[in-house]
């Protein structure tokens, strides 16, 4: 598969990687980890006391009394949780959308039996009047498909708009920005953490199928995309075995650069008091009870030293895939 | 071109109607926990079901609803039991629904009230912009001319070039708020250097301060927020801008103005500089809005009184009304941006122009 192709990556690169798979390594292992003292747990003894000075605090606390130490180690967990799965989930929503909005574009024929069957869903989902007429036309969908496969008859079809579909949501989903976006929606769902992660997916997938909508236009005129139509693959086939692997490209680039987007917000919001419930730890939190006590540098530093790594090795990473001409 | 930036126009503006439109909707799923919010003793009955309020609160919550016309249904139609008993079936509501009061009400430049304050949206927003237009747009405008100025030096491949450009990456990665908190710890901490205030804008403590004073303690509390906005905001332009001019600078017209003995910097500033720019303008429309978002960020963190802390404390209050006027003015600076960009490629191409 195109996506697989070797990289020889250079030695800053490396370092990246090694940082990155340190990180989530950290993230998997924290509960296990031997660590003085447990997160979000106030030390009322030790109030922002300086790294390395008592009691095993040995990043110090924050102005609450909490040890910088596991924060930071949990920090990274609930980053990890949040961020890779909102960015994988946001690339396969976005990739699938985008490849299927430029290979069809506003012309995918879908036949009879299929609308029938989409319409009748829709009925029986929304417990419109008298349900059981949804799954009539489900059924009679379905002998529809079956008569037509095994007589090989062709049944009327008509066009579904799904780059119009994609797009349309897409804009509607990225002409505000994503930080306002975000504020906004996260207020109507509250404070939990697959909320939050359904928002951050909701808000990443448009610029992803973006991408690979522009790169599949590109693909779907290329030879071997004819080659595969003549030699009688049907057209989900052509578009799933052999345009979708190609159109799929820019992801390499983009996947970790909306990761290293995706850190940035998702601290942000957590800096903003919004989105994550407050006992979770997590390194914008921590960053935010700087405020409380100017002269604490040890609870700038090290959240802002991790944060600023992991996103500059995100963002070398993303350079893997341009090819040394 | 006039079609297509009307068409453009268009599409931004049903997605901005869309979204505010699913915010709306969205938001009024929860509204047992924003009303007793916004009740005055909010604070002691976060937690408590509503079935066990006392009968004030009760009472409290329904004349709230009433006055907000929120025990109305929300949408055209709604699904549920018709009667209390009865089993959930579809029904239509008709034009008496919050959404189809919200829409006409907007359509009048009626942008709600907000649930905590009771003041109107339209009111507090243009209070908050009075302040946040000023931070924002010096900070484009700074922005701007400085990407300009330094994309023009770094284009001719000055020795200073490599570690300026590693700088530039490093800070185009930096999360803003870690920028500005940097800022704020190290310019304005009685620790380190005590060179600027931190908080406390707009209270200075002496009354009989002429007019001159007053304007400067102003700009001594701007100062750090808009080199926050900048910093974070120059860096993507700048690099943008260079690449741009270095590809013109490879092309056949830079090298008949050097054959024509031009210095590296006239053929920048002349002949390359005006045709990078046409990229660029693209993105700064991106940028507009992205300032007011960066607004947010910078003005929890600076303690200002602007639309970001606005926004920011509505969301965490559930001031839903404000919420959504905040969205739908970020869609109106987004139109405004495509806008201003359209005309200035107008302006800028004269290919664009002949076309039309």
């Amino acid at each position: 598969m195109a996506v697989l192709t070797t990289f020889r990556p250079t030695w800053l690169q490396r370092l990246a990687l090694a940082w990155l798979a340190l990180l989530v390594l950290l993230a998997a292992a924290a509960p296990l980890l031997p660590l003085p003292y447990p997160p979000g747990v106030p030390d009322l003894a030790y109030m922002a006391e300086p790294p390395f000075s008592a009691a095993r605090h040995w990043l110090g606390t924050d102005p609450q009394g909490r040890d910088v130490l596991s924060t930071l180690v949990f920090g990274a967990r609930t980053a990890v949780l949040l961020t890779l799965p909102a960015a994988l989930l946001a690339a396969l929503v976005g990739g699938l959308a985008g490849a299927a909005a430029g290979f069809w574009g506003n012309t995918a024929r879908v036949s009879l039996p299929y609308w029938l069957m989409g319409a009748g869903s829709v009925w029986w989902g929304l417990q419109l009047p008298s349900p059981v007429l949804g799954l009539g036309l489900i059924l009679i969908g379905a002998i529809l498909a079956t008569i037509s496969h095994f007589q090989s008859r062709t049944l009327p079809t008509w066009s579904f708009p799904i780059n119009a579909l994609v797009m349309g949501t897409a804009t509607a989903l990225d002409t505000v920005p994503r930080l306002i976006v975000v504020v906004a929606l996260v207020a109507s769902i509250g404070l939990s953490a697959s909320g939050l992660l359904a928002v951050l997916v909701l808000t990443t997938w448009p610029q992803l199928a973006r991408l690979v909508r522009a790169q599949m236009l590109r693909v779907r005129q290329l030879p071997f995309v004819e080659a595969a139509r003549a030699a009688g693959l049907s057209e989900w086939q052509v578009w799933f075995r052999h345009a979708l692997p190609h159109a799929l490209h820019p992801l390499r680039t983009a996947l970790p650069l909306s990761i290293a987007g995706l850190l940035g917000l998702e601290s942000t919001l957590s800096f903003l008091g919004i989105g994550l419930p407050p006992e979770v730890a997590s390194w914008g939190r921590l960053l935010a009870t700087v405020r409380d006590e100017p002269s604490a540098w040890w609870v700038l530093l090290f959240p802002s030293l991790l944060l600023t790594m992991s996103i500059l090795s995100l963002n070398a990473l993303s350079r893997f895939s341009t090819p040394k001409a | 071109m006039g079609r297509f930036i009307f068409r453009r126009l268009v599409r931004t503006f049903l997605a901005i109607w869309a979204l505010a439109s699913a915010v709306f909707l969205l938001s009024r799923h929860d509204l047992d926990t924003a009303l007793r919010l916004a009740l005055p003793d909010a604070a002691s009955q976060t937690g408590t079901s509503p079935a066990l309020l006392p009968q004030s609160q009760q009472a409290a919550l329904q004349a709230l609803r009433q006055r907000f016309g929120l025990d109305l249904p929300v949408f055209y139609v709604s699904y549920g039991p018709v009667s209390p008993a009865g089993a959930p079936a579809w029904r239509w509501n008709g034009r008496r629904n919050q959404y189809h009061q919200w829409l006409r009400d907007l359509a009048r430049g009626n942008l709600g009230t907000s649930f905590r304050t009771g003041q109107g949206v339209a009111g507090r927003l243009r209070h908050a912009l009075a302040f946040t237009l000023p931070l924002t747009g010096t900070a484009a405008v700074l922005a701007v001319l400085g990407a300009l100025a330094l994309a023009q030096r770094l284009a001719t491949t000055p020795w200073w070039q490599r570690p300026l450009r590693v700088v530039l990456v490093a800070v185009h990665g930096l999360p803003l708020f870690v920028v500005a908190l940097i800022l704020l710890l190290v310019f304005a901490n009685p620790d380190v250097l005590d060179w600027l205030p931190a908080y406390g804008f707009g209270q200075s403590s002496d009354l009989d301060l002429d007019a001159g004073q007053h304007l400067a303690d102003i700009l001594l509390h701007l100062i750090l927020p808009v080199s926050a906005l900048v910093l974070t905001a120059m860096p993507e332009l700048t690099l943008q801008l260079t690449a741009a001019i270095q590809q013109e600078l490879g092309s056949a017209y830079a090298t008949t103005a050097r054959a024509k003995g031009l210095s590296e910097a006239a053929v920048v500033r002349r002949h390359a500089l005006r045709n990078a720019l046409l990229p660029t303008l693209a993105q700064i429309a991106e940028f507009l809005p992205a300032l007011v978002a960066g607004a947010v960020v910078v003005e929890v963190v600076f303690a200002l009184p602007g639309m970001g802390r606005l926004l920011a404390e509505a969301s965490a209050a559930r001031d839903y009304p404000v919420l959504i006027g905040g969205v739908l003015l970020t869609g109106a600076v987004r139109l405004l941006a495509l806008l201003l960009a359209d005309l200035c490629y107008f302006w800028v191409d004269p290919r664009i122009r002949w076309q039309s």
